[in-house]
C-alpha cells in the first residue's frame, strides 16, 4: 500500500473527454453561450477548462451536432448553441454507453469489497 | 478594447494561420474573456481582462486545441520508419560501395542518383543518403496515414524482433561456454600477434619461414597496419571477455564502433607502395580494388550489426518500460 495520491492527470482528460461530449449536449438542450456554460458547469459542482470547451463546441458544430448564431442585440455579441436532432440522437447513444458502464462498475464496486 | 487582449488574440491567431475559421475562432474566445471580464464586483479593466486571458491559458496551448489530433505519422506504422529505412539505407549503402568500386555512376530511375565516388566521399555521402532514405519512407508513411486507408505493408524481419531475442535458457556457464573459447582463442592470436609484431615490427609476411621471415609490406606501412590489426585483435578479445560476465548488448555497440574506426584508419592506408615485393602492373589494379571492396563491405556488415544492437537495446528499453508502466 502506498500513501501517495496517484497523479490521474492524463486519465483524468481521457475520461473527461467522452464526459463533456455528454454534458454539453445534454447542456444545450437550452440555448447557451459559452461563458453561461462555463458557469453553468461551475455551478453544478465541475469545471471544464474554458480552452478545452470552445474546440469542443466547434467539433461538434462542425459534425452537425450543435448549431450556433451570434447575438448582436445587445451590448455585447454573444455567440448561442444548441443541440440538433443528431446531437439528440447522439446523446441518447451516448448516455446509454455510460449507464452500461455505470452498471458494469457498479456491479464489480458491490461484489469486490476491495474496489 | 483592451491592447492585451488584442496582442493575445493576436498570438492566437499566428498559431492558427491557415486556418479558414480562424476569425471566428477569435471572435468565440474574445467574447468569452470580454465577457469574463466583465463579470464580477470590479470594473471592465484591464487586470479584469489580464486575469481572464491566464485562465484561458497561453496561446499556443489554446491554438493547439483547434488543431486536429491526426497523427503525421500513425502509430500502427511509426515501427514502420525505422525498419524500411534501414532496409533502403542498406541498398543504399551498397550502391555506394560499387560505385566506389566500379568508379561509376547510375541512376535508380526515380529514387536515386549515385555519383560516382572516391572512398572519402563515400564517407561523406552515407551520412547524407541516410537523411534522404528517412524522408522518403517517412513521407510515403504520412501518405499512408493520410489516405486513412488499413494498408498493410509488408514487415521484413531481420532476426532484431523482440520476439526473436529470447534469453538464454541454460545455465549461467553452459551459455558462456562458446564466449569462453572464442576469448582463449582470441587471446591466443593477439598474444601470437604481439609477439611476432615486436620480433619483426610487423605481422604480415610471404613464408612461413620463422628463423628467415619475408615481409609482405613495406617497413612503415607494415608497423602502420599491423598495430590496427592487432587493436582489432585486442578489441574482440576484451569483447569476449567482457561478454563472459555480461550479456549488455553495449559491448557489441562498443566494439562494433571500434572496428568501425580501425576500419577507417585502415581504408586511409594508400595501396601504392604498399607491397614489400614486386606484383605485377595488372594485378596491382585487382589488389587495390578487391582490397577496398572487402574493407567497405566488412564496414557496411559492422555498421548494420551496430545498427541491429541499437534496436535490440531500444526496442528492449521499450519493453522494460511498457512493463513498468503497466
Amino acid at each position: 500500500m502506498t500513501d501517495q495520491t496517484p497523479d490521474i492527470g492524463s486519465l483524468e482528460t481521457e475520461m473527461n473527454r467522452g464526459f463533456l461530449h455528454i454534458l454539453v449536449l445534454a447542456l444545450l438542450e437550452t440555448e447557451m453561450y459559452g461563458y453561461s456554460m462555463v458557469k453553468h458547469i461551475e455551478g453544478l459542482g465541475y469545471r471544464v477548462e474554458e480552452n478545452t470547451l470552445y474546440p469542443l463546441l466547434r467539433r461538434l458544430e462542425k459534425n452537425g451536432w450543435i448549431t450556433s448564431k451570434w447575438d448582436l442585440t445587445e451590448d455585447r455579441p454573444r455567440k448561442f448553441y444548441g443541440v440538433t436532432a443528431a446531437g439528440r440522437a447522439l446523446r441518447a447513444s451516448l448516455l446509454e454507453v455510460w449507464r452500461n458502464q455505470d452498471r458494469v462498475l457498479g456491479s464489480i464496486v458491490k461484489e469486490i469489497p476491495n474496489v | 478594447m483592451s491592447d492585451k487582449l488584442e496582442a493575445y488574440l493576436e498570438e492566437i491567431s499566428h498559431f492558427l494561420s491557415g486556418r479558414a475559421e480562424r476569425e471566428e475562432i477569435l471572435s468565440e474566445i474574445r467574447s468569452h474573456i470580454v465577457e469574463k471580464a466583465a463579470e464580477g464586483p470590479g470594473e471592465f479593466t484591464d487586470a479584469a481582462i489580464d486575469r481572464a486571458i491566464a485562465a484561458f491559458g497561453p496561446a499556443r496551448k489554446v491554438a493547439e486545441r483547434y488543431v486536429d489530433d491526426r497523427p503525421i505519422i500513425a502509430p500502427a506504422y511509426k515501427r514502420y520508419l525505422v525498419r524500411y529505412t534501414s532496409l533502403l539505407f542498406a541498398f543504399h549503402a551498397f550502391l555506394t560501395v560499387v560505385a566506389v568500386v566500379f568508379k561509376k555512376d547510375f541512376v535508380v530511375f526515380p529514387l536515386l542518383y549515385m555519383p560516382r565516388l572516391g572512398v572519402v566521399d563515400a564517407l561523406m555521402y552515407l551520412p547524407a543518403a541516410f537523411l534522404a532514405d528517412l524522408g522518403l519512407v517517412a513521407l510515403v508513411l504520412y501518405f499512408v496515414t493520410q489516405s486513412g486507408k488499413d494498408v498493410k505493408l509488408p514487415w521484413p524481419k531481420f532476426g532484431v524482433d523482440l520476439d526473436e531475442v529470447k534469453p538464454p535458457k541454460k545455465g549461467f556457464w553452459t551459455s558462456r561456454i562458446p564466449t569462453a573459447i572464442g576469448a582463449v582463442v582470441m587471446l591466443a592470436i593477439t598474444d601470437f600477434a604481439l609477439y611476432l609484431f615486436a620480433r619483426h615490427g610487423t605481422i604480415f609476411f610471404v613464408n612461413l619461414d620463422w628463423r628467415d621471415p619475408r615481409p609482405l609490406f613495406t617497413p612503415g606501412a607494415g608497423r602502420y597496419i599491423s598495430i590496427i590489426v592487432i587493436a582489432g585483435f585486442a578489441a574482440s578479445t576484451m569483447a569476449l571477455l567482457v561478454k563472459l560476465l555480461t550479456r549488455s548488448r553495449w559491448v557489441d555497440v562498443v566494439s562494433n564502433v571500434i572496428s568501425l574506426g580501425l576500419i577507417g584508419l585502415l581504408l586511409r592506408q594508400p595501396v601504392d607502395g604498399l607491397f614489400a615485393v614486386r606484383i605485377p602492373e595488372r594485378a596491382m589494379a585487382s589488389i587495390k580494388y578487391s582490397v577496398k571492396f572487402a574493407l567497405l563491405f566488412i564496414a557496411l556488415m559492422t555498421a548494420i550489426e551496430l545498427i541491429k544492437s541499437l534496436v535490440i537495446i531500444g526496442r528492449r528499453n521499450l519493453s522494460d518500460k511498457m512493463k513498468s508502466d503497466v
